[in-house]
């Protein structure tokens, strides 16, 4: 009863969303506005399809009803209702339906955000958002189908894959990717209808940024999710392994970041208008691909837990989507440019193509590196392998380049800079770079790359905050109370700027964090029998016995040590092996200990009778990645709360005072 | 009964240890030690650092250094007694290369097609920095038009928020 409903959303969002994208792309075609009100009506129908679709599959999952075959693939009446719940995405038919569902949310937001403006844009927007629709519609309805009916359904099934409930962290991650996958289409039908108008107006980069932007930050949080999670979980103590399916979630992230500064340029100076569009369409395309990646099963990895049928049908769709980008590109690029005008190399603009530059090549190695041996394997038939040494040493330097560029870009000025003024610009900073190096030389820091990648930062720090707190100087230094200009400056009209100076910081934290943890780290695997300590690095650990515990859906074992530095307890760990079920392998789960410092990271080997075998990880600054990365969230979500106030006081006379301007806005 | 049970876990422990110092054939795969023999805080660095370039058979697609599983647990033990005998990393990879293949080297070696996936990332390179050079080189044949945004009298700042500031507090930067 149940899945026969959800069927039946499916099939009826499979026939709006093909319908409406005929409607969406014909009303583009004849400029016909009954059209595009019809094609409105039909994205908000699909979302509601879409949305209803996967409330069935919530409510079945909730209420365990195992003749939902999904239900009775991934349900089960052991587990916590948590998880129960975020089973919708811990199984590959499940997460192509919350795709879907996202796709709904998204293009009904989208829709209802643009009703009454970019009518030359919208009706071949809403058409490409609903292509899109249209595919996952029929992945949900054929090959990935959850909405099976099981003919004798069980009393109980085996539950979700246990590494889902092994952490709270798998059930946030998988969201925040969706939504930042997901969101890629909508920038994406904005950039196709551009094209296909063959024009970008200046009205028009306001949704185009703004709904790059909003998948970025939730991209950016998931890949720090991600890493988050492999570091508490996966044992080993690193968070990124160059893995295919992490570097798929990095692709579109690089290429949407180089959209966003492209964008900047395309703003201020009318140019690289085709170029962004470039960067947009890639960007969705290597989302498509990311998702090949993961749900085809044609890669070996940790993360890619499900092999399926939809491969092809996937390979197909990009196949496809790629054929038209290129095309449209193709044909409708040059209409776009306007004449580009660059004022050499050494202004913001300049900064802007090297970083460009910068962004696309890191895109590139990590997309050759990662199909490479695919490639190789099917073409010659042998196996080989591209991993994290070839990552590494490709990839830091352009890593470095970038931490470079950030730091120098915002203190150049836009259009030529003279000998003066890049002087004036360019030297202060260097007093940030020798604080930052020297500091780290005190902390015991003596790796050459991991120098210079302090004084790079060092120097990118003094620029983003002097450029942070610039407007605020100015208006105190001029009179004014100083929590009105904080909050002025920072939180209402400058928040565009103050919202991507955040951004800045958090990467300079998060770039110079990843270049310690990955330099300074220590390693040592001890085995220790009950009551025995042992002495890494200044860190004394004390194996003080086994612990059992048990829960429906698992049984643990802990392992519990104090642990001393200077003969001082500072807190006592208890990493576990956690057995499910389901799988023959037991699950380790570490246990860390976090200050500002570094994390003391114990993991599990063995445990035979009384001894236990361990793993010491001793890494420097891991805890700020974190943290940064969410401040760059943050600062990207300050950045795109729309400036109504500030778009309604455009006209204004030089004489009045910024406060008077307030009060007229409101 | 008691003593077949503690024959066999003696046997097994014995097998146990036997397999931890097991490199078979390494003289006569790569020849005698090039480097000098390594021990104490040194040899547990080396011997990760190089278990960081192999990858484990048996996984998916885990480094030996990083993998837990049986497997990788004992190509790390004969890393590291490699390492303590003196081979060099270059002679342990080769090691490794020619029982399992290629398939084992993290770090694609540079022959072949391989080499490929050093060198298109070169070649992106030299291809985009000739592609700024000449979108700079734009400026100097072009009539320079202007059709930025006219951003309130914005022009050589950063951005139209900051010039106002600028403006009204007479300040010029």
């Amino acid at each position: 009863m149940t899945a026969s409903l959800g069927r039946s959303l499916i099939l009826l969002s499979l026939l709006v969303s093909t319908t409406g994208t005929v409607l969406g792309y014909a009303a583009g075609w004849k400029r016909s506005t009954d059209g595009l009100r019809w094609a409105r009506r039909f994205a908000f129908l699909f979302s509601f399809l879409m949305i209803g679709a996967t409330l069935v599959m919530e409510y079945a999952l909730i209420t365990h009803d195992f003749s939902v075959s999904y239900v009775e693939h991934v349900g089960s009446r052991q587990v916590p209702l948590w998880v129960t719940m975020v089973s919708l995405w811990s199984s590959l038919e499940g997460s192509i339906l919350f795709w879907g569902c996202i796709l709904g949310v998204y293009i009904a937001a989208a829709t209802w955000l643009t009703r009454n403006e970019h009518v030359e844009y919208m009706a071949y927007s809403i058409g490409t958002w609903l292509f899109s629709g249209a595919f996952f519609s029929y992945l949900i309805a054929a090959p990935a189908s959850p909405f099976g009916t099981v003919a004798n359904p069980p009393l109980d099934g085996p539950g979700p894959n246990p590494l889902l409930q092994n952490h709270v962290l798998m059930a946030v991650h998988p969201p925040f990717l969706y939504l930042g996958y997901v969101g890629m289409t909508i920038p994406f039908g904005f950039a196709t209808a551009a094209l296909m108008r063959g024009r970008l107006g200046q009205a028009f980069l306001r949704p185009l940024r703004a709904s790059l932007l909003l998948p970025w930050v939730f991209l950016t949080i998931a890949i720090m999710l991600g890493g988050w999670w492999a570091y508490e979980v996966l044992g080993w103590g690193g968070y990124w392994a160059w893995d295919p399916v992490e570097n798929a979630s990095l692709l579109p992230w690089l290429t949407a970041t180089a959209a966003l500064h492209s964008a900047l340029v395309m703003e201020r100076r009318g140019s690289l208008k085709g170029w962004t569009v470039t960067l947009v369409q890639s960007s969705f395309l290597l989302t498509i691909l990311g998702t090949f990646m993961t749900r085809s099963g044609v890669f070996n990895s940790v993360h890619s837990f499900t092999q399926s049928p939809i491969g092809p049908t996937i390979l197909v769709f990009l196949a496809l989507v790629l054929i038209g980008s290129v095309t449209l590109l193709a044909l409708r690029i040059d209409s776009l440019e306007s004449d580009s005008r660059f004022d050499g190399p050494v202004s913001r603009e300049g900064v802007f193509l090297v970083n460009n530059l910068l962004f696309v090549l890191f895109t590139f190695t990590v997309l050759i590196g990662t199909v490479f041996p695919l490639v190789v394997e099917a073409v010659k038939g042998r196996q080989m392998s591209v991993g994290r040494p070839y990552f590494d040493s490709m990839v830091v330097p352009i890593g470095t380049a970038l931490l470079f560029i950030l730091g120098v870009g915002p203190a150049l000025p836009w259009g030529a800079a003279t000998r003066e003024q890049a002087k004036r610009a360019l030297l202060p900073p260097l007093i940030g770079a020798a604080i930052v190096a020297a500091l780290g030389l005190a902390f015991g820091v003596r790796n050459p790359w991991t120098i210079v990648t302090l004084a790079f930062g060092g120097y990118a720090a003094q620029v983003t905050m002097k450029e942070m707190w610039l407007p605020v100087i100015q208006r105190i230094r001029r009179g004014d109370a100083v929590a009105g200009a904080i909050v002025d400056s920072q939180l209402r009209r400058g928040r565009r700027r103050f919202g991507s100076y955040l951004v800045h910081a958090g990467a300079v934290i998060v770039i110079v964090a990843i270049g310690v943890s990955s330099t300074m780290r220590t390693q040592q695997e001890v085995r220790l029998r009950r009551g025995e300590s042992a002495t890494v690095n200044g860190i004394t650990l004390t194996f003080t016995g086994t612990e059992e515990k048990s829960e429906p859906h698992r049984t643990s074992t802990l392992a519990h040590f104090d642990i001393s530095k200077n003969g001082k307890q500072i807190t006592s760990l208890a990493p576990r092996m956690n057995s499910y079920q389901m799988m023959r392998d037991p699950i380790g789960t570490p246990d860390v200990y976090t200050t500002v410092k570094g994390d003391i990271y114990l993991s599990i080997l063995n445990i035979e009778g009384d001894s236990v075998g361990v793993n010491v990880i001793l890494t420097p600054m891991v805890g700020w990645i974190w943290w940064a990365v969410l401040l760059m969230g943050a600062g990207g979500i300050i950045a795109l709360i729309p400036n109504r106030a500030a778009r309604v006081i455009v006209p204004q006379t030089q004489e009045s005072p910024i406060g008077a301007n307030e009060v007229a806005a409101q | 009964m008691k003593i077949a049970r503690f024959i066999a876990a003696f046997l097994f422990a014995t097998s146990l240890l036997a397999q931890e110092v097991k490199v078979p054939d390494a003289e006569q795969f790569v020849g005698r030690p090039e480097g000098q023999p390594v021990s104490g805080a040194m040899l547990d660095q080396k011997t990760n650092e190089t278990a960081g370039m192999l990858r484990c058979p048996v996984c998916q697609g885990m480094s030996v250094a990083d993998s837990p599983s049986e497997m990788a647990v004992n190509m790390k033990h004969q890393v590291r007694e490699l390492i303590a005998r003196g081979y060099t990393q270059d002679q342990i990879l080769r090691y490794f290369e020619r029982s399992y293949g290629q398939f084992v080297l993290l770090k694609p070696k540079f022959q072949g097609v391989n080499t490929l996936v050093w060198i298109l990332p070169i070649l992106a390179l030299i291809v985009g920095i000739i592609a700024i050079f000449s979108m700079m080189g734009k400026r100097a044949g072009g009539q320079p038009v202007d059709d930025a945004p006219p951003a309130e009298g914005a022009e050589g700042s950063d951005d139209p928020y900051l010039a106002e500031v600028r403006k009204l507090t007479g300040k010029q930067s």
